[in-house]
């Protein structure tokens, strides 16, 4: 047997294993300036954006009305002052869902008296809903809906009337 | 490289042990040419016709002719002889071929797939945190660990059993262990405690509920006695966190009885007499003084006296406390020197020593092999909440010379000298070190200009594969340069501890983050960067012990301040909330926070291991339940988006 070292498969081969006993007797010791976003694209990596979160912020009924899920808004609804966040329920409360007609507005009414009619919500620029003339059981019934609301949904913000700002 | 070959030992050592000789061979083979010249050449031709071996004759054989030419060959032959004469010359291989092939597909195996696994997975240093969905306006939202979540309930307690202090000293277990000098079971610990607190009351005179009494005492065996005691008869201790606010504490709230060291025994008197207040004060020491039993007002007492009474009188069998009623108050200063208190329960405690154990990775939870070694006085929150995980699990327990706040002498600076202090104890080489990070980077530094002085070649290699490792998320302490480069750097810096320590939890200051990496070489043991405070008994913040990752400096942020900038530039992360802690930040910019930018702004946690602040802010009422109870921290954190700085 002989040997030809110079042949250029062997040195092609040659060189491939003294490059990789390089790399691995000197391994590279770079960290990346960019961090990567990903955890396949290296170890020391780190989401690319803080997990979202909404702002409490305090809305009134003409603030709140725009949020009603068109042209891929939020989808706002308010029980008793309280404001939740339904855009996961857009299948409900978008634009061709059953319950469109609370998307953006107060929905007390309409969840103590379990009816989806428009005559549940008062116009926008009225005061609030005081919602005097429910039974308790009307009450039991809405304060079911936002204890549903609370663990579904998010919570977001507080309705006030309109010149309370 | 090193970590690599230490993973899968046998496979690896015995192919690199194959292959590296073979190359070696063959390579020196050629160069000596040990094979005669003469020798006949077999070269397959790969041409795309034939792939058989043809013998093709290249080197002349002596008796040949070397001039004599061959026969001329026709043209169409020649054309085709010459392609394949010209891609055989390409693709002339030979045994060396085989060889070469061998070893390179050997160690592109090697290189490409014997990577070492990761410590722990990255998708889950991505997820460190719970973040809750909704944030109050110039606030951050409100996290909470992500192994508890928004959802979850805090843990209160190890165990069920332990309710109150007393029972964290678990009675069952009999197994003795030596806290700092005095080697003691849990059984006879509890009978200390028990004649202690009997000897207290019917000596010293103090009433359960009533009185109260001031700590002084550095740490021992009989601060713990003493402690327990109180806690069991349901007698209110202060402690002080440093000796600067023993005048305040005097003055606003005088305490019924003093427990002090003999030694400073001289320094407390001229205090006391300066104040000139009317109280009278019984003054319990330990150790030996030559003074009078009664010097004035004062009624001095001796440690051991009472505890030998008590002992022999009848044993008094308090009412258990319960787990909300307050037993101590840890007073401090604050940064700007205002004194400040806050009232820690033995639920506080108990919720400390849950958050303390849960530092280190499960594999290597506290167990009573170990030897806990802490840098924290008894008289702070955390260090409370060290020494009793400590007495909880069983294992001996000693803390440093820096600790010793009321002596006649100089404050120790925390270096390497003060961890060694620790030897003077009859303890066994320490396993877990609860240290300060300038214990941490002096030990790292002297480990690492040992190494570098002993063999200078070879430590810049170990660097290399190390950082290597480090870079992959894996470390260990068994791996190839360990055994030659550290490993002897350890001995002669750490003597026996070398061998023992496997972990280290950092708190009490920030971290650089120029010396985290340093330190996770010299060292290789898991490292936790903690964040304390001294009204919380255990961590507030504290970083996943195996987290290996390791980022280039962040860039300054427009919109904050020079020295935010500086600070966070350069502070290692402090990691997600501790298991019990909720944390938020207050005074945060809304506008920079919804474009995407880390929150900065003063740390607020609330909890069941955070203690009460003794001032409360006008107005607590008007807070609604959800909202109380938060407690300013007083310190101002980033937050990075996995973790907090």
């Amino acid at each position: 047997m002989s040997f030809d070292l110079t042949t250029p498969v062997n040195t092609a081969l040659l060189l491939y294993i003294l490059y990789t006993v390089q790399r691995i007797l000197f391994p590279s010791n770079s960290v990346p300036s960019t961090v990567p976003i990903e955890f396949k694209s290296g170890y020391s990596w780190m989401p690319k954006s803080h997990p979202p979160t909404l702002l409490f912020k305090t809305y009134t009924p003409k603030t709140l009305e725009p949020f009603n899920g068109e042209e891929g808004k939020r989808i706002l609804l308010a029980i008793k002052g309280v404001v939740y966040d339904v855009t996961a329920g857009r299948n409900f409360y978008g634009p061709n869902g059953m319950y469109a007609n609370f998307a953006g507005r107060d929905a007390s009414r309409g969840m103590a008296k379990q009816s989806f009619d428009v005559e549940m919500l008062t116009p926008i620029d009225q005061p609030l809903d005081k919602l005097e003339d429910l039974t308790s059981e009307e009450i039991e019934s809405m304060k079911g809906w936002m204890d549903h609301f609370s663990s579904k949904y998010i919570v977001c913000g507080r309705l006030v009337e309109n010149d309370a700002t | 490289m090193g970590a690599a070959l230490s993973c899968n030992l046998s496979n690896q050592y015995n192919l690199y042990c194959i292959l590296l000789p073979l190359y070696i061979l063959s390579t020196s083979a050629w160069n000596k040419k040990l094979f005669p010249p003469p020798l006949l050449l077999r070269l397959p031709c790969l041409s795309n016709s034939s792939r058989h071996m043809r013998f093709v004759s290249v080197k002349p054989y002596p008796h040949q002719n070397p001039h004599k030419r061959r026969t001329p060959r026709t043209p169409s032959f020649v054309s085709s002889r010459i392609s394949c004469m010209a891609l055989s010359d390409f693709l002339v291989t030979d045994d060396l071929t085989i060889i070469l092939a061998l070893v390179a597909a050997g160690l592109f195996l090697l290189h490409n797939l014997y990577k070492p696994q990761p410590l722990v997975h990255p998708i889950l240093l991505g997820r460190q945190s719970d973040v809750a969905r909704v944030r109050n306006p110039k606030e951050s939202a409100v996290m909470r660990n992500y192994g508890t979540g928004m959802l979850g309930r805090f843990p209160v307690r190890p165990a069920k059993e332990q309710q109150v202090l007393l029972d964290l000293v678990k009675p069952d277990s009999d197994s003795s262990r030596t806290l700092w000098s005095t080697k003691i079971t849990n059984p006879q610990l509890r009978q200390r405690v028990s004649a202690f607190g009997t000897g207290l009351i019917r000596v010293a005179g103090l009433d359960p509920e009533e009185s109260n009494v001031l700590l002084l005492l550095n740490d021992g065996i009989e601060f713990l006695i003493t402690d327990l005691a109180l806690a069991s008869h349901s007698i209110p201790s202060f402690t002080l966190s440093s000796p600067s606010v023993l005048t305040p504490v005097l003055e606003e709230h005088p305490p019924s009885a003093i427990v002090v060291h003999a030694e400073f025994l001289p320094q407390l008197l001229e205090l006391i007499h300066d104040s000139n207040d009317g109280v009278h004060h019984t003054i319990i020491v330990v150790g030996n003084t030559d003074l009078d039993k009664h010097l004035g007002a004062i009624r001095l007492l001796k440690w051991e006296d009472i505890e030998r009474q008590g002992a022999q009188a009848d044993q008094l069998t308090p009412a258990t406390p319960k787990p909300q009623d307050v037993f101590t108050v840890s007073f401090f200063a604050t940064p700007d020197g205002q004194l400040r208190g806050t009232s820690l329960t033995h639920e506080n405690l108990t919720a400390g020593v849950t958050s303390t154990r849960a530092l280190l990775p499960l594999s290597g939870a506290i167990s009573p092999l170990d030897t806990i070694v802490s840098a924290h006085s008894l008289s702070t929150a955390f260090g409370r909440a060290v020494a009793y995980t400590a007495v909880f699990e069983g294992t001996n327990f000693a803390t440093l010379k820096s600790s010793q706040f009321f002596t006649a002498a100089e404050t120790t600076s925390f270096d390497l000298a003060d961890l060694k202090s620790v030897e003077s104890y009859p303890i066994p080489s320490p396993t877990l070190l609860f240290a300060k990070p300038s214990h941490l980077t002096s030990l790292s530094s002297a480990i690492l200009d040992e190494a570098r002085r002993s063999s200078f070649f070879f430590h810049t290699l170990a660097w290399r594969h190390k950082f290597a490792g480090i870079v992959d998320g894996f470390l260990t302490k068994q791996s190839l340069w360990d055994r030659l480069v550290f490993d002897d750097a350890r001995a002669k810096i750490m003597g026996k501890g070398a061998g023992t320590v496997r972990g280290v939890i950092v708190a009490g200051a920030p971290l650089e983050a120029q010396a985290l990496t340093p330190a996770r070489i010299a060292l290789s043991v898991p490292l936790v960067n903690s964040h304390i405070h001294p009204a919380v008994a255990g961590p507030v913040l504290a970083s996943h012990p195996l987290d290996l990752q390791t980022f280039p400096t962040t860039p300054a942020t427009s919109g904050s301040s020079a020295a935010d900038n500086f600070a966070f530039a350069y502070q290692a992360p402090v990691g997600p909330p501790s298991i019990n802690v909720e944390a938020k930040l207050l005074g945060v910019d809304d506008v920079a926070v919804e474009d995407g930018a880390d929150p900065i702004g003063a740390l607020f946690v609330r909890g069941p291991s955070v203690g009460k602040l003794l001032h409360v802010e006008q107005g607590e009422e008007n807070i609604p339940e959800e909202d109380r109870g938060w407690v300013e921290t007083g310190q101002v954190v980033k937050l990075t988006i996995h973790a907090n700085l």
